[in-house]
């Protein structure tokens, strides 16, 4: 069954056209990774899937109702949770509540009141590995533990679909792996996810199926393993074999 | 410290200070009074420059419009205080909402200007007005009972500073919060941004608002330079500022506590006084940049290196 599917997207700024013409769909329970070159427009669509940007043309459908005029906040509440590549902390709130703010606005309502919300923040950072951290504000923690508190904090609204924008970036080999099980946890719990990554070992183990961005136009897309040897889909990223 | 046990020790305090009439002179109760309604304004303020994150200078036109609702009400239609009261309150809510919407889209810097035109703009459509007793203001009955004004100023700070405690332990209070820290990331955290920003707007008006309506009737005259007054405005943001901004008693704190610097500093020094009350706001800022709520907190952690901390701060 398809969760979310975006039918013929285009977002054009001005004279740059961002999203050219782009559809794709992800059924439930999959891992659908998204990569391409830098400026490509994989940032772009999942701020078009989000709601943080309005498309300029297409339709972007979840659970088979089109989402277009849904506001961001609305969009959260539906089941669409997301992190940021640039990772927006809520800098001066301690770990435990940036992740409460998510149990307390999340899908449905979410928590009751504070103490619930705080209860299910603990649980988030325990699944994620940062509850050891959850007493310190935001803004004391270094890069890889706010990879994790982005997690954490879109895991919170327990969503239905969760977009991950290069959760990867900056991290060491450990810490990649640690992040691979997380992600793969997660799936467990039946969470559709769309994930930006570079990292293409992350890639590799994680995806169910890959769809290939270049200059805001869809350039490839099926299985992993069939994507990744596609002469065109190499080219994009390594340029053309001299012959 | 838990918040429970803050405000039971606050509760107290109120119980202090509510007897404050029956043994202190009328100077003091004067002195008390004008303190109580400075204390409101800055708590009021806290709500939307402290808790949201944005710094209003256009809370002295709710202050004025509360003000009018009591002096327009009184004067003009011969009402009661608490109906000229209810029709300030309207005017403020109103305000809040209608200006609301489009002011509260602009962040930063362009709220703040476009907040601080509302006064000036307010201050000029009122001097027109033949209802509001044009330039040249209105004058109320007179009634004899400072006593009424400061129990009521102190019933209302009680009032405004219980809301903002709950504020700081609620869902809309934590909505407010997140806006404040990143606005792009609570939209996307499921918190209604657009409205949660109104609905404090609105909330701070309410309070901001009755303490107008009671200073008009205290004092008995309102005219539009002093019911719009833009030093108002600065003055309660310097107070929950020096307090402490986003604390539940740090703008209390800082009202008294400026309140009473600014008062002495008047009897013993006069023309001087104003100079050295800017002294004492810059020197503030400096050491405490937090405010004072802040250094309550976080003196016995760093001792005297606290403000060393704060200055080295100040220079990256």
């Amino acid at each position: 069954m398809t969760i979310l599917e975006a039918q013929k997207v285009t977002k054009r700024y001005q004279g740059l056209l961002a999203i050219n013409d782009v559809s794709f769909s992800l059924e439930r329970g999959e891992i659908l990774g998204l990569i391409g070159p830098n400026g490509a427009g994989k940032t772009t669509l999942i701020n078009l899937v989000s709601g943080t940007q309005p498309p300029t043309a297409g339709t972007i459908v979840f659970e088979g109702a089109p989402i277009n005029g849904v506001p961001a906040y609305r969009r959260s509440h539906l089941g669409i949770g997301r992190t940021f590549q640039i990772m927006r902390p809520f800098p001066g709130l301690t770990v435990l509540d940036n992740v409460a703010v998510g149990a307390l606005f999340g899908t449905a309502g979410g928590a009751r009141n504070l103490a619930e919300a705080e209860e299910q923040a603990h649980r988030w950072l325990a699944f994620v590995g940062l509850d050891k951290r959850e007493r310190q504000r935001a803004d004391a923690l270094g890069g890889p533990d706010r990879k994790r508190l982005e997690l954490a904090k879109a895991l919170a609204l327990r969503p239905k679909l969760l977009l991950l924008d290069e959760v990867m970036a900056g991290l060491n080999h450990v810490e990649i792996e640690e992040v691979i099980a997380i992600i793969k946890k997660v799936r467990a719990e039946g969470i559709s996810i769309l994930v930006i990554e570079h990292v293409m070992k992350a890639i590799q183990s994680l995806s169910d199926r890959l769809i290939v961005l270049h200059h805001g136009e869809k350039l490839a897309e099926g299985k992993t393993e069939e994507v990744l040897t596609d002469t065109r889909v190499i080219e994009a990223y390594l340029g053309r074999r001299r012959s | 410290m838990k918040l429970g046990y803050q405000l039971a020790i606050a509760g107290v305090g109120v119980a202090a200070l509510a007897t404050l009439p029956s043994w202190g002179s009328a100077v003091l109760v004067q002195f008390g009074t004008s303190a109580l309604i400075l204390a409101v304004l800055a708590q009021s303020w806290n709500i939307i420059g402290g808790y949201t994150g944005y710094s209003s200078f256009g809370n002295s036109v709710f202050y004025g419009l509360g003000g009018y609702g009591v002096a327009i009400g009184m004067v003009q239609y011969q009402w009661p205080f608490a109906a000229g009261l209810a029709l300030g309150i309207f005017l403020a809510l109103a305000f809040a909402f209608l200006i609301g919407l489009p002011v509260l889209r602009l962040r930063g810097h362009y709220f703040a200007i476009a907040t601080l035109g509302l006064a000036v703009v307010m201050t000029a459509i009122v001097s027109n007005l033949e209802i509001a007793g044009r330039n040249i203001g209105l004058i109320m009955p007179l009634v004899k009972g400072d006593t009424w004004f400061y129990e009521g100023s102190l019933a209302l700070l009680a009032v405004t500073t219980l809301a903002v405690a709950w504020i700081s332990r609620s869902r809309f209070g934590f909505g407010l919060i997140a806006i404040r820290e990143n606005e792009g990331a609570a939209s996307v955290m499921g918190v209604n941004t657009t409205l949660y920003k109104v609905l404090a707007f609105a909330l701070c008006s309410v309070f901001t608002a009755i303490a107008g309506g009671i200073h008009a009737y205290w004092i008995t005259f309102l005219d539009p330079e002093s019911a719009f007054d833009i030093g108002l405005n600065v003055k309660m943001i310097i107070m929950a500022v020096f307090g402490g901004p986003g604390t539940v008693f740090g703008p209390i704190l800082g009202a008294f506590v400026l309140s009473a610097i600014s008062e002495v500093l008047a009897s013993k020094l006069t023309s001087l006084a104003s100079i050295f009350f800017g002294v004492v706001i810059v020197v503030a800022v400096i050491f405490m940049p937090r405010g004072f709520a802040d250094l309550v907190r976080r003196f016995h952690q760093s001792g005297w290196r606290y403000f060393q901390e704060n200055i080295r701060a100040h220079s990256v």
